[in-house]
């Protein structure tokens, strides 16, 4: 059996001997550096882009501007995943500090940079708009004609009589949270190199989306898509990040106007701010409840913070309507999510996207709740939670749902019923918090593989699953070598190439190994079919006769007369067996208006349970302990489930209590690691820990994110618990909690 | 990387890389990380921050664990370098890499080879560190997939290599 055991990544020995070949280490024959010039404007519109000077310089080989877009011949100008709202550089309108201008081609770094000092850009500002809610305001600036309210998407949820709600509740609930713009740091920023031959595009880029990169592409160059090559190697993270599509038209401008010389562009650590961020969010969350801690209604509005263009927006900001009400049994509830335009550096995915900043107010505001009714916030959760067969707020039946388990796990394992000692007569104080959460995921998408066994009995699995870190290969792997009955080391994983490995929606949102695994399953069993119908004329048995494991065809009902793969593929003589597996799901169409129907084939489920100290003093806040648990459904791989657990946890440690993109006049001033800190091994809990929780009968679940977005407010309510204080925007800084204890100390001297 | 100031002068300098003297001409400015990726072609190391806050460029220098973006060429001539490449030993692995596959101490691996070569120093310098020292020690190389709860037990199980 593969499945369920700890196999080392694939290419273990590659990853501790520094020969991963990740898209930054491409060297390509006569390649060129790609470097972007940008704005430094929020919001202007262009009079005069002049980049002759830097053209005649030596070394630069081709300066790509908005003019090379304008002809009949010519590629197109706009690009998206969804609305194609975004230039590959900007023409008469800038829309962003940062936003990519002109693009050179050089022989060198050092001449490219030379190059930038020599363009010259005229412009007139025009006002900006850099706060969500207030580009909704009458007489806003408003970015793109089509959107001239700034809004490029409103889902809407309509469950129940909210205003009856509301009415019958004893006591009515109202808090606003707020989450700031963050950065997804994969350590490998982005990049893509591009190469053009005989009117066909090669992209090697790290991307969690090879093919919705081959469909934009090739709608900006007007190919067919089999005209467009992307290949992907394995990536130094994505976090969400790298599904967000920007390089790539970038690089595929650089080398059309080049011709004959591919050309890379790698993106620096400060241009990776500039180039994709986490939404920033403002939640309001109103809840009717009755003394006994029963809900009677929640309303919940979100304002996302999109940036200048859509990217994967328009799609996000459905999901986040769908994980806003919480995991809860609610009998009326309205959610409002808007997306909104702003003079802000594009916002996509970010790992939890859409989820972490609701989970942080649903939580937060469970644990106002339950302090003022007097009731044990994981009492109230339990009381509340969804369970298997309930309905949501969709309309939708629930099915495998986990919630109470993935709770009481994580509180269980902190320790939530043992006595906690709160202080020790220091200036320290210690609480304790939890909280849960719940996802939808891309409803509506298909995976798909090829799985090929050759004579040697060697399996070959073609897979657009990107390799993230994630350990998304090796899990295939071991999927396709359970299904196969062959031993792990029989694998090769070729992929993501979609000049040879099949379609796949992408590698996000935590739906690989669901979806992806499921095609292989798939593929697996139509290849023991090929198999018996080989082994058949062989064995003198018809193929429904036969059985296929463990690496025989064998009679059924005489498990004895058997022959080995390999045998019958050299006996027939057939070089290899082929075949397809596929998997998708048809969920994921709703109700504009009330947003009811099937949202997704499942739910993603997650928990946390966390101690803090908090020392009064300086505000502090020390994660000592942190329990985790995500429904996991099949665990494929304990060590690299445990490694997505802990991940998330150590992620959402820094989106909460570290990061924030710092934002003056639409200019990032912290776009470093240094002042954009991320969590080193000083900053995780002496004490991390977690399970994944399998359930009979389950297939494999996605867990990529679900113990992040619990961490934000299991650390808010911990605080919370420690020392009164409630803090409503993120991140939890020393600042914000030495602020509030102050206020709480001077409103308590007034009483 | 790749902040090589225009107009340089060339230099000419020996470097022992992993055992090997390597005789190069640099830009005089030249950071070592750029030296050993673009001429030497040593890609175990790698840029990401630039600014010594992140070590995925960590490489040792006569058994010191240094960021390669921030030191110049010039400055570590004549002196032995050590890059995850120089690791292995006849397609041997080192104990400490052996230690981080047994664990699983890596995700995404952009911050591995980093953080084995800091983990080699840390264990020149410390017989059996305790959990602190090593927390305190590996703190200046980041791991953004979070991978550090394998990365201590790891190092945990390097030290009964040692004993
Ligand atoms: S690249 Fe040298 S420390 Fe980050
Ligand atoms: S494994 Fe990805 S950064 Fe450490």
């Amino acid at each position: 059996m593969a499945i369920g055991k700890s196999v080392p990544m694939l290419d273990s020995v590659a990853r501790v001997t520094g020969t991963v070949p990740y898209a930054s280490n491409l060297k390509l024959p006569d390649m060129l550096v790609g470097k972007v010039f940008r704005s430094s404007v929020p919001h202007a519109r262009t009079i005069k882009l002049d980049v002759s000077a830097a053209e005649q310089l030596p070394g630069v080989v081709a300066i790509v501007t908005a003019a090379d877009f304008a002809g009949d011949d010519t590629p197109n100008l706009h690009f998206g995943s969804t609305i194609q709202d975004q230039p590959v550089v900007a023409g008469d309108r800038i829309r962003f500090i940062g936003e990519p201008v002109a693009l050179i081609a050089a022989e060198s770094v050092v001449i490219a940079d030379q190059a930038m000092d020599l363009i010259e850009l005229e412009y007139e500002e025009i006002p900006a708009i850099f706060d969500a809610e207030e580009a909704l305001l009458p007489g806003a600036p408003v970015l793109h004609e089509a959107f001239p309210d700034n809004l490029l998407g409103h889902s809407k949820l309509r469950r129940g009589d909210i205003e009856a709600g509301f009415a019958a509740a004893d006591e009515i609930f109202e808090e606003v949270f707020s989450s700031p713009v963050a950065q997804q740091a994969s350590l490998e920023t982005q990049v893509a190199a591009a190469r053009w031959k005989d009117g066909k595009l090669t992209v090697w880029t790290g991307s969690q989306s090879p093919y919705t990169v081959r469909r934009v592409l090739s709608a900006i160059f007007d190919l067919d898509v089999e005209d467009v090559r992307v290949i992907v190697p394995p990536l130094g993270g994505g976090f969400g990040g790298k599904g967000n599509i920007r390089t790539q038209p970038m690089a595929a401008a650089l080398a059309w106007k080049v011709g004959d010389r591919p050309v890379k562009l790698v993106m620096t650590r400060a241009e990776e701010f500039l180039t994709v961020t986490k939404h920033a969010a403002k939640i309001i969350v109103k809840s009717g409840v009755k003394l006994d801690g029963t809900f009677t209604a929640r309303k919940v509005t979100i304002y996302w913070n999109a940036g200048a263009y859509a990217s994967s927006s328009a799609h996000l900001v459905p999901a986040g309507m769908l994980r806003a009400l919480g995991p809860y049994r609610i009998p009326a509830g309205h959610v409002d999510s808007y997306g909104i335009y702003t003079n802000l550096p594009i916002a996509a995915a970010y790992r939890g996207a859409m989820s972490s900043q609701g989970v942080f107010a649903h939580e937060s505001h469970m644990d106002t709740i339950a302090h003022r009714l007097g009731i044990d916030p994981l009492e109230l959760r339990i009381k509340n939670l969804l369970r298997t067969d309930d309905i949501f707020a969709t309309g939708e039946r629930l099915h495998d749902i986990h919630f109470v388990e993935c709770l009481e796990a994580a509180a269980d394992g902190l320790g939530w019923h043992e006595p906690l000692q709160r202080e020790n007569g220091t200036v320290k104080k210690r609480g304790r918090g939890v909280a849960v959460m719940m996802k939808n995921t891309i409803a509506n998408s298909s995976s798909e593989c090829r799985i090929k066994l050759d004579a040697e009995g060697r399996v070959t699995l073609y897979t657009s699953t990107v390799e993230t870190g994630q350990g998304g290969h090796t899990a295939m792997a071991q999927i396709a070598a359970e299904a196969l009955g062959v031993p792990i080391e029989a694998l090769t994983v070729i992929g993501p190439d979609t000049a040879e490995t099949p379609p796949d929606a992408q590698t996000a949102s935590s739906r690989s190994t669901h979806m992806m695994g499921n095609a292989v399953l798939n593929g697996a069993a139509s290849l023991r079919q090929h198999l018996a119908e080989a082994a058949a004329p062989i064995l003198e048995w018809s193929p429904e006769d036969l059985s296929v494991a463990d690496g025989y065809v064998f009679v059924t009902t005489q498990p004895q007369e058997r022959i080995p793969y390999a045998e019958v593929l050299g006996r027939k003589n057939i070089a290899a067996l082929t075949a397809t597996g596929k998997y998708w799901t048809n969920e994921g169409k709703l109700d504009p208006e009330t947003g009811q129907g099937i949202s997704t084939p499942d739910w993603h489920q997650g928990a946390g349970a966390c101690e803090v100290e908090v020392d009064t003093q300086t505000g502090k806040v020390t994660v000592l302990r942190y329990h985790s648990a995500s429904f996991a459904g099949r665990v494929v791989n304990p060590t690299l489930a445990g490694l997505q657990n802990d991940g998330n946890v150590i992620f959402g440690l820094g989106a909460s209590l570290l990061e924030e993109v710092a934002i003056d006049g639409g200019q990032i001033t912290n776009p470093n690691l240094s002042d954009y800190m991320l969590p080193s091994f000083l900053d995780i809990p002496v004490e991390l820990k977690n399970v994944s929780l399998e359930a009979e009968g389950s297939t494999f679940q996605g867990i990529g994110e679900m113990t992040l977005p619990p961490v934000a407010p299991a650390i808010a309510n911990a605080i919370y618990d420690a020392v009164g204080a409630r803090i409503r925007d993120l991140p939890l800084t020393a600042e914000k909690v030495l602020r509030v204890i102050h206020e709480q100390g001077e409103a308590d001297d007034e009483q | 990387m790749n902040k090589a100031k225009p107009m340089m002068s060339n230099r000419t300098l020996t470097l022992q890389v992993n055992g090997q003297p390597q005789t190069l001409e640099v830009p005089s400015g030249q950071i070592l990380l750029e030296t050993l990726r673009e001429a030497l072609d040593l890609v175990g190391a790698r840029n990401s921050c630039g600014i010594g806050m992140c070590g995925t460029c960590t490489v040792l220098v006569d058994g010191m664990a240094i960021s390669s973006c921030l030191t110049l060429t010039a400055q570590v001539e004549g002196k032995h370098i050590t890059t995850i490449e120089g690791l292995s030993q006849n397609g041997q692995l080192h104990p400490v890499q052996q230690a981080y596959i047994d664990h699983g101490a890596f995700q995404c691996a952009y911050c591995t080879p980093g953080l084995i070569l800091s983990t080699v120093a840390l264990l020149n310098e410390h017989v059996n560190p305790d959990d602190a020292t090593v927390r305190e020690y590996l703190a200046g190389n980041l791991c953004r997939c979070g991978s550090y709860v394998n990365i201590l037990n790891a190092v945990r199980a390097c030290h009964t290599i040692n004993d």
